[in-house]
Formats: structure tokens, sequence, C-alpha cells
């Protein structure tokens, strides 16, 4: 049976490849984070892809498996209990609204915000807005006045609707907060985030704290996120999850290198990008984790969160002015600090922060409850404004400087430079053209004009006396005339090939390769034309490679490949000859390279002793009116 | 026998018309741009055709696409397409279709008209006729081959001259050798190049231009 099984099993692995396993690892999500309409439809994502791409799925295998490992790794973190979540806890806890395990006050009046969590149950979250507090402030005066005199605890529970705000109001029984906070048996919408407040009239029964805690009560990190959901009770969380979110993670970062390897000639040109992009933008880098400190200064608001969004699209669009916005957020955060010092205990009645023997108020790592903490609030206050102030001349300094001083922004002064380079370039090889040009007339076809026009008035002194002679000076002048049409021919082709102008780049380059007297294999693919210069410039760069490769390298064969993607033309020249070409000597490389420079193309040459030589040219163009042509 | 004449530039065009004439050719169209040509061609159906490579409207290669587009239409149309510059690319995509039946020359050849009227008659007849330019292109890019450079000098030239389409005759005559010299020189290039000998001229043109052209 066992063997049937496994032969079954590897005939399917065969047909659709390791892809397949895409399926079961998805199908952990629906054990993780339970039966949703988003767990089932990854699990029929993941079979779509396994069966219609298998090869991307294999890649993406790896990867989700990192990626299941760490979800499983996160939840575990959040659960009571676990060795995982000492961790989590531990390093969270100057973040949480509450300390973990502090007691709570007896006698504190006014919503509290904590977070819960019962295994047995299947686990929730009580959390508290503002606006949710005085919500429920309103219910309970209305209706549960009794509960609150009779020295109950009154447990309000809202379910939150996909778009937030109270949907239900449900009482607790009466009883201990633990016996009310976590219900015993199950309780509609449970393994769900809740948005609740436990109001004590006279404070909490002695020991229901201890039970809570005992149960898993637990700091809800600023990063927890509401309304998501909480794993289901059992074996899962207990005793597996851990491990095998461990396996998973270990699994799929020895897989990665594998499945990426394809990926990693793109990453490789990628890589140099984003640490480029880093370099230019470290300043409004900082923005993203600068907003994120306000969410512990000013709490998690619908505002505070836009601002992080906010912060994120910024630095994705300008990321200058995201440099500049980092020393601004740092002085707002600086004057709430200096506020908070001044008159914490105003602020704090007004906060209604988590329960700390009274009033209290957060400001980033400390909560400010007490003369000491506030002096703590105004030292954080100071060292942000410091480092604003130090911000200053390296983001709004520099970028007012380079506006209103135009030609020190070095980005810019980069550019003009290298565009004058370029055109001086360009203008030289213009002028040496010309030059060349008007040589060539003169010394060429010129020349053949006036010995045709002598030939012909010397027939006129001639061809009456002597015909003879006449005729064979006539002979001469038509000789003449075939000489300067050849030269005319010569220096047209050196000019602009006629192949060229008639029918484009890729035509001219087997117009080229049929006049060479090398094999040359071409991998044309041009879906249109260049635009003229460009196409010059990359003909007559080709044309410079291959005479290269024809004289120097005693190569036996010769490609051309050509291919235009993302606006950009790659052209690249191998021959399989003896190499060593050295672009920096002799002047035929060093020309294409400026030629190309007035495009912003560029060339690279690899030519190790020994061979082979590869040309590379890149030059950033589009191509125009479509008309297929491949060879 | 009946011409069109294609050619853009009215002094060529007139000075065309006028060498055939002299020639006791019928000017059947002369026509300046290649749509012009190309329903002439099919409605005319001339003996030869005279066709400028670069043409009206686009000023490219538009009377070369006429000449293929009409050589679709009407298999093996006699065409001499004349041009300022040969290139072996276009000289190809004329033989490809191995019908024969046509010539590639540089307009400098109209110079010496009686060569160039032989060439159209050649080309009228059925035969190929390719410039000495293109014959010294597809020589020198094949010269670096073991076959080819087993010819002595004068199969060389024979070769070239057999490639530009002359026959055994003309090439007696250019070359100052009796004719019975020509064919023996001819048998030995098929032998070395490895050629099925033939005795029709035009299938000996076409099999040494497609060796060249491999």
């Amino acid at each position: 049976m066992l063997v049937l099984l496994w032969r079954i099993l590897t005939q399917i692995l065969r047909r659709f490849g390791w892809g397949l396993l895409l399926v079961p690892v998805a199908a952990l999500g629906i054990a993780l984070f339970g039966l949703s309409v988003w767990t089932v439809a990854a699990v029929i994502l993941a079979a779509v892809v396994a069966v219609q791409w298998p090869g991307a799925a294999a890649r993406a295998l790896p990867v989700t498996m990192v990626g299941a490992g760490v979800s499983g790794l996160v939840v575990a973190g959040r659960i009571s209990g676990s060795p995982v979540s000492w961790v989590v806890k531990s390093i969270a806890a100057p973040f949480a609204f509450r300390k973990p395990g502090a007691p709570m006050p007896p006698g504190a009046i006014g919503p509290t915000r904590w977070f819960a969590y019962a295994p047995s149950g299947g686990g929730f979250q009580v959390l508290l807005s503002p606006k949710a507090v005085q919500n429920f402030n309103q219910a309970a005066m209305n209706a549960k006045i009794a509960a609150v005199k009779a020295g109950a605890v009154t447990k309000r529970v809202f379910l939150p609707k996909p778009g937030g705000g109270p949907k239900q109001v449900i009482a607790s029984p009466k009883g201990a907060v633990a016996q009310s906070v976590l219900p015993k048996g199950p309780m509609p919408g449970a393994g769900r985030a809740f948005t609740a407040m436990p109001r004590f009239a006279v404070g909490p029964p002695p020991g229901a704290l201890a039970k809570l805690h005992a149960a898993g009560a637990a700091v809800r990190p600023p990063w927890a996120v509401r309304g998501e959901m909480f794993p289901p009770a059992g074996l899962w969380h207990g005793r597996l999850l851990v491990p095998v979110a461990l396996l998973l993670l270990t699994l799929g970062l020895w897989l990665t290198p594998r499945s990426l390897a394809g990926l990693r000639g793109r990453g490789a040109t990628l890589a140099p990008e984003v640490r480029r992009w880093l370099v230019e933008n470290r300043w409004g880098v900082l923005l993203v984790p600068v907003t994120l400190i306000g969410l512990t200064i000013f709490g998690l608001h619908p505002w505070t969160i836009a601002a992080v969004v906010a912060a994120v699209v910024v630095l994705a669009r300008w990321p200058r002015i995201a440099a500049d916005l980092v020393p601004v957020t740092l002085a707002v955060f600086a004057v709430r600090g200096f506020e908070l010092a001044a008159n914490w205990q105003s602020m704090a009645a007004n906060f209604q922060g988590p329960g700390f023997g009274g009033p209290s108020v957060e400001y980033a790592a400390v909560l400010v409850h007490s003369p000491s903490t506030a002096l703590l609030a105004g030292a954080q206050a100071s060292a942000f404004l410091a480092f604003g102030a130090w911000l200053v001349p390296r983001t709004i300094g520099t970028h007012a400087r380079s506006t209103f001083t135009p030609g020190t922004d070095p980005e810019l002064v980069g550019r003009v430079q290298r565009l004058t380079e370029t055109r001086t370039h360009a203008v030289d090889a213009a002028t040496s053209e010309l030059r060349r040009i008007e040589r060539d007339l003169h010394d060429g076809a010129q020349a053949r004009l006036v010995a045709l026009g002598m030939n012909l008035r010397a027939v006129e002194r001639v061809l009456p006396t002597n015909p003879q002679a006449a005729l064979a000076l006539v002979a001469e002048a038509r000789e003449s005339s075939v000489r300067a049409l050849s030269e005319l021919r010569d220096l047209i082709r050196g000019i602009y090939p006629p192949v060229l102008a008639d029918r484009g780049l890729g035509h001219a380059v087997r117009a080229l390769a049929l006049d060479t007297p090398l094999p040359t294999e071409l991998d044309i693919d041009l879906p249109g034309r260049l635009s003229a210069p460009v196409e010059s410039a990359c003909y007559f760069a080709i044309a410079e490679a291959l005479a290269n490769a024809v004289k120097h390298s005693g190569a036996r064969r010769v490609q051309i490949r050509i291919r235009h993607a993302d606006n950009i033309l790659r052209i690249e020249v191998a021959d399989d000859g003896v190499g060593g070409a050295d672009p920096t000597q002799g002047t035929g490389l060093q020309g294409v390279e400026r030629r190309l420079g007035t495009f912003d193309g560029i060339l690279a040459v690899s030519s190790p002793p020994g061979g082979p030589t590869m040309v590379v040219m890149e030059v950033p163009c589009e191509l125009s009116s479509p008309k297929t042509y491949s060879s | 026998m009946r011409v069109v004449v294609a050619e853009d530039l009215f002094l060529l065009r007139d000075g065309l018309t006028r060498l055939l004439t002299a020639h006791d050719f019928e000017i059947a169209a002369a026509v300046d741009n290649a749509p012009g040509l190309l329903s002439a061609l099919l409605e005319q159906r001339p003996d030869v055709a005279i066709v400028d490579v670069r043409l009206p409207p686009t000023f490219a290669d538009d009377g070369l696409q006429a000449a293929l587009t009409a050589r679709r239409e009407v298999p093996g149309l006699p065409v001499v397409l004349l041009s300022q510059y040969v290139e072996q690319l276009y000289a190809r995509e004329l033989l490809a279709d191995q019908a024969g039946a046509v010539g590639y020359l540089l307009k400098d050849r109209v110079f010496n008209d009686d060569q160039f009227v032989d060439a159209i008659r050649t080309v009228a007849g059925g035969g190929t006729v390719m410039d000495p330019e293109v014959v010294t292109k597809l020589l020198g890019r094949r010269s670096k081959d073991e076959p080819v450079s087993r010819l002595s000098g004068r199969e060389r030239e024979v070769l070239a001259l057999m490639a530009e389409g002359r026959s055994n005759v003309a090439i007696a005559q250019r070359l100052f050798i009796t004719e019975k010299a020509v064919s023996k020189h001819t048998t030995s290039i098929f032998t070395k190049l490895d050629l099925a000998a033939s005795e029709d001229d035009n299938r000996r043109v076409l099999a040494v231009l497609a060796y060249l052209n491999a």
C-alpha cells in the first residue's frame, strides 16, 4: 500500500515537478491561520500555478517555504508559553502598551488597553481605541449600570466588522475577570481579535489578574494588526508549530539559492542599482523608521498609520523630499517631548494611557507617569532634536544650495561634464568626418573630373587632325569617369551605407557579414527601425568590432547578437580568437566608445589573453515603425 | 524585344530609352516609381525589365522589392537591376528563387553599351548576369576556402567570368584563349569544386553562383 502511494506520488511529482509541493505548503496556511477565504484561495492559487507554470511554482517553492516558516514563528511568538514568545516579548517590551505581568491597579476607572490571549478559547485580542472607549462608556452608562453597581465585572466585546467599528455588544456573565474575559465555552468569533473594554467598578477580584496572566495575557506589540486571525487551539501551536516552522524555514533557506540561480543574472544587475539608490537616498530612507517611531509617540491612529504609508510613498516617488522631511518630523517629535516634560500631568489625564498607578502617556521608549519619566521623555526629545539639527545641513541644506545655486549638485555637475565631453567628441568626430569627405572628394572625384575635362578639351583639339588619337583619349575619359564613380561609391559607403539607409540596422549587419571573410553567425531580433543617427553609430561600431576580429584575433568564427529590450539596444560581437584586445590601445574602439557616448551608450570589452573576445555595446534608444525582421 | 524601364532620374531614364531604342529594343513602358513599375510589369509582361534599385516612393530598395514581387507573380520574369552600388545581400535575394533570368549591374556598366546590351539579351534569354564587383566580393569571401584556393590563377579568372554570366565564347574572347581551352578550364573547376558539370550555360552560372553564395 505504502509502496503504491509512493509510486503514485513520484509519478505525480515527475509529471508536474517539485512545484507541486507548493500546494501542501500552502495548505499549511489553513492549519496555521484557520479556514478562511484567503487561506483557501492561497491553496487554489498554488494548485493553479503548480499545474499551469510548473517552472515558476518550483522557483516559488523555497521562497514560500521560508515565508511559511517565518509566519509560523511569528504566530508562535504570539502564543503565550511557547519558547519563541518569550524572546519576542522581551524584545517588544519597550514598545509595549503595558509591561507584561504588571498588576492592574484596583479602582482604575476608564478604559484600559491591553492584549489578552487565551489558548483554550481560541484566543482573542483586547484592544481599545479612544473612539471605542467613548462608545462603550455610553453603552455601559445606558445599559449596564446595574452590573457595575453590583460590583461585578462587566465585559463588552465589540466584534469588528470587515469595515471596522462595533457590531455587536455582548454582556458577559457576572464573575471574575478571568472568567469573563476568557470565556470557557465557544464564543461567536472566537479566534479573532476584538476590541473590548474591561471596566472595573471597585477593582478586580483578587487573583483574577494572576489567572488572566497565567492564561496568557500578554502585551500587545505595536505592530500587531487589528482583526487578524489567531491559530485555533490544539496540537498545532502547542507542540508542532515551532518545529514544523523551523523545518520549513531551514529547508526553504537551503533550497532558495538553487531556485534563484536563474534569477541571479537579473539580480546581479539589480543589486548595484539598489545599493546606489540606498547610498543616494540614505537620509530619505530614514523617514520610514522615523514615522514608525511616531506610532509610539502619538499612538496608533488612522492618521499616524497614514503618515507611515505616506512616508513610504514619498520615499519611493520623491526621495529628496523624504530626506527633507526627516528633520522636520524629528522636530515635531521633540516639541511633543518637551511639552510632555513640562506638562505631563494634564496631558496624561487627557490621554488615558494604560493604568500605571495613575494616568500616563507614552513617548517612544518611555511611559510618562512620573516626574522622572517626564524628564526621560525630555531627554529623548533633546536627542531627537539634536539628530534633526545634525541632519539639516545634510538634507535641506544641500538641496536648498543646489536649488538656489545651480551647478553645485554633484549629480548635475557630473551630467553636465559628461554631456560637454560627449558633445565635444561628437563635434570633433563630425568635423574630422567632414574633413575626410572634403579631402576624398578633392583628391578623388574632383581630380578625375578635372582630368576628364582636360581629356575632352584635347579630343576637341585633335579630332579634326587625328581621329585615331581622339578615340584613345575618349576611351581614357570614359575610364576616368568609371573610376570617379567607383570612388564616389566607396565614399558614400563610408558616410552612410546604402543597405542601412534602405533597410535599417538588421539588414545592414547581414550585408556586412556577407562581406566579411570570416563565417559570421547572426542572431538579430529588431522588430522596428532605430533613429538614423543611432543606427549609423551602431553600424560603424559593429563594423569596427568585426574588422578587429578579422584583422587581429585570428578567430575562426564570429557571432553577432542584437537585441532590443526595455528601450536598450544591446549588441554583442564575440569571436573565438586569441583575445588580449585592449580598448585603451589603438583608436578604433575608443572612437566607437566616443561615438556611442553621444547617445549615452556604453562599450565593454572582455578579452582575456587566450580569448575569447566579447565586445558588448548598450545604447538607450527607442524602436519606431514596427516592421518584423529577424534573421 | 519589349522592355520596361524604371528609373526615377529623368536624364538617366531618357538616356536608357535612347540607348535601347538605338539597339532595336521596343520601350513598352518607362516609369519613375515602384508602384508604376509593378503594374507595368504585370500588365505589359515585357521580355525584359530594367529597374533601378532605389525608386520612389520611399527611395529605399523599392525597385528591388517591386521586381521581386513581380517575379513571385510571374516566375522567371526577366529583370535587370541597376544600381549605384552592388550588395551581396540583394544579389542573394535575386538569385534565391533559382529561376535565372536575372541581372544585377552597376549603373556604370551602361557606359559600355555593347556589353550592357549583351547582358540584357542574356537575361531576356533566361540567363544570369552578375556585376564583376559582386563576383569579386563573392570570390573574396571564399578565398580562404579550401577548394577555391586550389584553383589556378587562370581557373579563377574563368570562374569569375562564368559567375558574371558569360558564355564560353565570351570568356575565350575576353582571355584571348581558344574555346577549347575554356571548356578544359571549366571541367577542371567543376571537378575541383565538386560541382555537377552541365552543358547548359544558364544552369552552369546558377550552380557557380549558388556555390559561391553558400
